[in-house]
């Protein structure tokens, strides 16, 4: 009966402290966010016009990439076009290993998580240095990202100062303090952009307009990755494009505050054209959103614009930490975006929801992930991914609510259960037994003392 | 893949289309957008010093940063080792101490300052461990939206909004100052 996440979740609940300590971090987050958006009177304002926005240019979506692409071209930018995973990954080797490329530094991209490439490219001898800290530790401890917006911070500060002292990043054995670690990535990570050929950024906005390549980092890595090697690719899904400068204040102001508490990203680079002397290439991914637009349900989801606020508020994801979900993208939105490449495969992680609607109030575009949820719930029995056991409970429940004889009898009844004896009842055939405790059904029940009392009630008249 | 293949697959499939909204977002407006600025600066971090267009710009940098040795900048009138548009690579600015840039306009409700590229080497608003943005104090806008409006690249197509230095919670939450650029970042305010 237990799902895939909630096996999984399961596993990480065993480390209490660790748990807690989690749902307590990001829950700091979602206050922060909060705080953010008391201090704006325009907050509902600005959701509204960022949902709208998105609806609009997502609907819209072949013209801006059109008008795009057009404008990065005549600034000088190669634009490459990517149906999946394996044709963006053999796209951005190929650019590589025409520039005899061996080192790359990178900006932390979920599309190349989403394909893959980390392992494409280290298989074909490249170097691929990751160059956001949360995500350099990830790396280097061999881990997928366990949040979108903050990928390391599930693990613990010995955690990642053993980690370093293996490595070598850090001299000073047993020195696990955040601001020493951090200053030896300083330097650690600075050898590496110096030495790389190549930077590869995400692309959190592309500003049809104009053809801006928007980039919101707070450690600036996406800067340095750009701004001392020479070649420039920039890795885009295909929703990421958003009609003008107008729109992107929009979407800037919403995007930081939302996702981690903060009035703004440190850094909000706008990259329009290649360096001097050096070549700048952007790379537009489709890899399914063509068809998540002709899904009736579900194309809300692309209005998404991965601020993370949905998981920060999440109280599941929060109790079950990020590796529960089957896909590498957790939380609310990880939920949808996993059903919409292969429900098959990730129906698992739908039930990872109390629809308790948090995310629907947080989102800054209404994506509503977890009204969506909601719709996905109904959509099993298609994939055949259904709970078998609830249907099962539930055709039988029909059987009794539909025929008010047997209903009224077993109501009559129900007090019968009292004396079953407990064991019985925490088995695994009944989930709902384990971690509750059982009702206690009362003697009379509520039809005959209703009845009673109104009768009760006329005699005295 | 080709893209008229994907424009054609995405116009196909669209279910529904909608309009862009009419109205613009009222954004924010402060009684003071100098004092709303530069408590904001603070907030993310950055220094901010106020000086009269009279002040002895040098000094004020010079006195800002006694230990500092290498300064680089391109900004006429600044005193500086290096020179972002001079030197041969972009890492050969690094090991500076201070580098000096201007920013164009600042945003009140953020602290962002708008920085298009204005040196051959950008690298020098990144690598510096410290950086200066002198700042004209006429110049600041209430929100992004205003902010916006103003944005204008120069020939290099690349500009940059900093609000104060690089920072990272990435471990334990604990907030670090100088993950990969700059680790203080004074906003000098002129006028």
């Amino acid at each position: 009966m237990a799902t895939s996440h909630s096996k999984k979740a399961a596993e990480f609940l065993k480390n209490p402290e660790k748990i807690t300590r989690h749902d307590q971090t990001f829950w700091s987050v979602r206050e922060k966010r909060d705080k953010m958006a008391a201090m704006l009177p325009e907050w509902e304002d600005l959701r509204e016009h960022a949902s709208q926005i998105k609806q609009h240019t997502v609907t819209h979506l072949a013209d801006y990439l059109e008008q795009f692409a057009n404008n990065l071209e005549k600034n000088g930018v190669i634009v490459h076009w990517a149906k999946d995973a394996q044709e963006f990954n053999e796209i951005a080797y190929g650019i590589l290993e025409t520039h005899k490329v061996k080192k790359l530094v990178k900006s932390k991209s979920m599309l190349t998580e989403e394909c893959e490439m980390n392992d494409y490219l280290i298989e074909r001898g490249i170097d691929v240095v990751e160059t956001d800290l949360g995500e350099r530790i990830i790396q280097l401890m061999n881990l997928k990202p366990a949040h979108i917006v903050m990928p390391a911070i599930h693990l613990m500060r010995d955690e990642v100062g053993e980690m370093f002292e293996e490595k070598g990043i850090s001299t000073e054995e047993g020195n696990h303090d955040p601001t020493f670690l951090t200053q030896c990535a300083r330097y650690s990570l600075r050898e590496e952009f110096i030495e790389a050929e190549a930077g590869m950024t995400g692309c959190n906005f592309g500003v049809a307009a104009t053809g801006d390549c928007v980039i919101c980092t707070n450690e600036g890595n996406a800067d340095m990755s750009t701004s001392i090697p020479k070649l420039h690719i920039v890795s885009m899904g295909i929703e990421k494009v958003i009609p003008d400068y107008d729109a992107l204040a929009v979407f800037q102001r919403l995007l930081c505050r939302c996702g981690t508490g903060q009035p703004t990203t440190t850094f909000t680079s706008h990259f329009r054209k290649a360096r001097p002397d050096g070549e700048m290439h952007v790379i537009l991914v489709d890899n399914g959103r063509s068809d998540m637009i002709a899904n009736d349900t579900h194309w809300k989801t692309l209005k998404c614009i991965r601020c993370g606020a949905c998981m920060n508020t999440c109280p599941v994801y929060r109790r079950s930490m990020g590796y529960s979900y089957s896909y590498f993208i957790p939380g609310p939105i990880g939920v949808n975006l996993g059903m919409l490449k292969d429900p098959q495969k990730h129906s698992g992680n739908v039930s990872a929801c109390s629809l308790c609607l948090s995310c629907d109030h947080v989102c800054p575009t209404k994506v509503e992930p977890g009204s969506q949820i909601y719709n996905w719930r109904q959509e099993l029995e298609a994939f055949g991914t259904e709970n078998k056991e609830k249907k099962l409970m539930a055709n039988g429940m029909r059987t009794v609510f539909e025929n008010y004889a047997l209903y009224d009898t077993l109501l009559k009844s129900s007090s019968i259960v009292n004396y079953v004896p407990r064991k019985l009842f925490e088995t695994k055939l009944n989930a709902w037994g384990i971690g509750h405790e059982m009702m206690q059904f009362p003697k009379k029940p509520f039809h005959q003392i209703y009845k009673q009392a109104m009768k009760e009630l006329k005699e005295k008249k | 893949m080709k893209k008229e293949d994907l424009f054609a697959k995405l116009r196909q499939g669209t279910c529904q289309q909608f309009d862009m909204p009419k109205e613009p977002v009222k954004g924010i407006v402060y009684d003071d957008v100098a004092k709303q600025f530069i408590e904001m600066s603070k907030t993310v971090g950055a220094k901010v010093i106020e000086v009269s267009p009279d002040d002895d710009l040098n000094e004020t940098i010079r006195a800002a940063y006694p230990e500092a040795k290498v300064f680089a900048s391109n900004v006429e009138g600044v005193k500086a080792d290096r020179n972002p548009d001079a030197v041969a690579e972009a890492a050969d600015l690094n090991g500076t101490d201070v580098g000096i840039i201007k920013g164009v306009f600042g945003v009140a409700e953020n602290g962002c300052v708008w920085i298009p590229q204005t040196m051959k080497e950008r690298s020098v608003c990144f690598i510096s461990e410290e950086l200066v943005i002198l700042l004209d104090r006429n110049s600041l806008v209430n929100n992004m939206h205003e902010a916006y409006k103003q944005v204008e690249m120069t020939e290099y197509g690349y500009g940059v909004f900093i609000s104060g230095p690089s920072k990272t919670a990435d471990i334990e939450q604990s907030l670090v100052m100088g993950a990969q650029a700059a680790r203080g970042v004074t906003v000098i305010l002129i006028g």
